[in-house]
C-alpha cells in the first residue's frame, strides 16, 4: 500500500513536472518487463491468493519468494540505466539480503506486530508462536533471534497515523527509487531522430 | 447493437503500440515495487 503511494505520488509529480515544463510525459521504457510479471508469479501464490498461501508450506514459501526477489534483482540489472533504478535496487537487495538471513520470510518482532492488528486480534497475535508467518511476507521473531535487525521490519509511523504499517530500510529505499524513477524518467513522445550507430545503444536506454 | 461494435472497432483503433507498451511498463513498474518491498500493515495475521 505505501509502495503503490510512492509510485501515485511519483506519478502525479512527474506529470505536473512535465505540464511545467510543457511537455508530455510517458512511462520509463522498462526492458523485459516480462522478467517482472514472471517474478510476480510465485508471491502471488505463495502470498496474496488466500486459497494456495494456506497449502504451500513454509519451507517452499520461503524458497519461492528468495527466488522472486532473485529474478527481480535480475531485472533491476537490465534497466539499471533507468534513473531511481540504483536506488529501488539497492532496497531490493537489502530486503533479500535480510529475509534470506531469516529464513526467507521478514522478520518482525511481536511488539512492532501488537501496533499493527487490532485490539481484538491481540489475542490471536499472542497465539502465534516464535517463528509463525505474519502478515503477507513477515515471520514472528523476536529481535534477538533476528539476523540483520536493522535491515527488518521495525520502523512504524507515529501512533497517531491513522494508516499503522512496519517497514524497513529496503522498503525506504524501494519508495524513494520508486517516486524518483516516476518523476524524473518522463519524456517527450516524439519520434526519436536518427543517430550514428554507436549512439543508439545508449539512448534506447532510460 | 451494430453501432456498439462500431464504437468498439473506432475505439480499438486508437490503441497503438505505444499505448500497449505504456500499460505493460506501468504494469511491470508496479509489480517490482510491490514484490521488492515487504511492508507489513498486518492485514493477515497467520495462514
Amino acid at each position: 500500500m505505501i509502495l503503490l503511494v510512492a509510485i501515485l505520488a511519483g506519478l502525479v509529480a512527474g506529470l505536473f513536472l512535465a505540464r511545467l515544463q510543457k511537455r508530455p510525459w510517458m512511462v520509463p521504457p522498462l526492458r523485459q518487463p516480462w522478467l517482472a510479471v514472471i517474478a510476480f508469479i510465485p508471491q502471488l501464490l505463495i502470498s496474496y491468493l488466500p486459497s494456495t498461501r494456506a497449502r504451500v508450506a513454509d519451507t517452499l514459501a520461503a524458497t519461492g519468494l528468495i527466488v522472486s526477489l532473485a529474478l527481480l534483482l535480475v531485472f533491476c540489472w537490465i534497466n539499471r540505466r533507468c534513473s531511481g533504478m540504483w536506488l529501488l535496487a539497492s532496497g531490493l537487495f537489502l530486503n533479500l539480503l535480510v529475509m534470506a538471513a531469516n529464513g526467507g520470510f521478514m522478520p518482525i518482532s511481536p511488539q512492532t506486530a501488537s501496533r499493527l492488528v487490532p485490539p481484538d486480534s491481540q489475542s490471536a497475535l499472542a497465539a502465534l508462536g516464535n517463528g509463525s508467518r505474519f502478515g503477507t511476507k513477515d515471520v514472528l521473531l523476536r529481535a534477538s533471534q533476528t539476523r540483520l535487525v536493522w535491515l527488518s521490519d521495525h520502523f512504524l509511523p507515529p501512533k497517531r497515523f491513522p494508516y499503522q504499517v512496519a517497514f524497513s530500510l529496503g522498503d525506504m529505499l524501494i519508495a524513494a527509487g520508486a517516486f524518483w524513477l516516476m518523476l524524473t524518467q518522463g519524456r517527450a513522445l516524439e519520434a526519436p531522430k536518427k543517430k550514428p550507430k554507436h549512439k543508439i545503444a545508449k539512448e534506447s536506454e532510460c | 447493437m451494430k453501432t456498439n461494435f462500431v464504437k468498439l472497432f473506432i475505439f480499438t483503433q486508437k490503441i497503438n503500440r505505444q499505448h500497449i507498451q505504456f500499460a505493460f511498463a506501468l504494469l511491470a513498474l508496479v509489480l517490482l515495487v510491490v514484490c521488492a518491498g515487504a511492508p507489513s500493515d498486518g492485514g493477515i495475521i497467520s495462514h
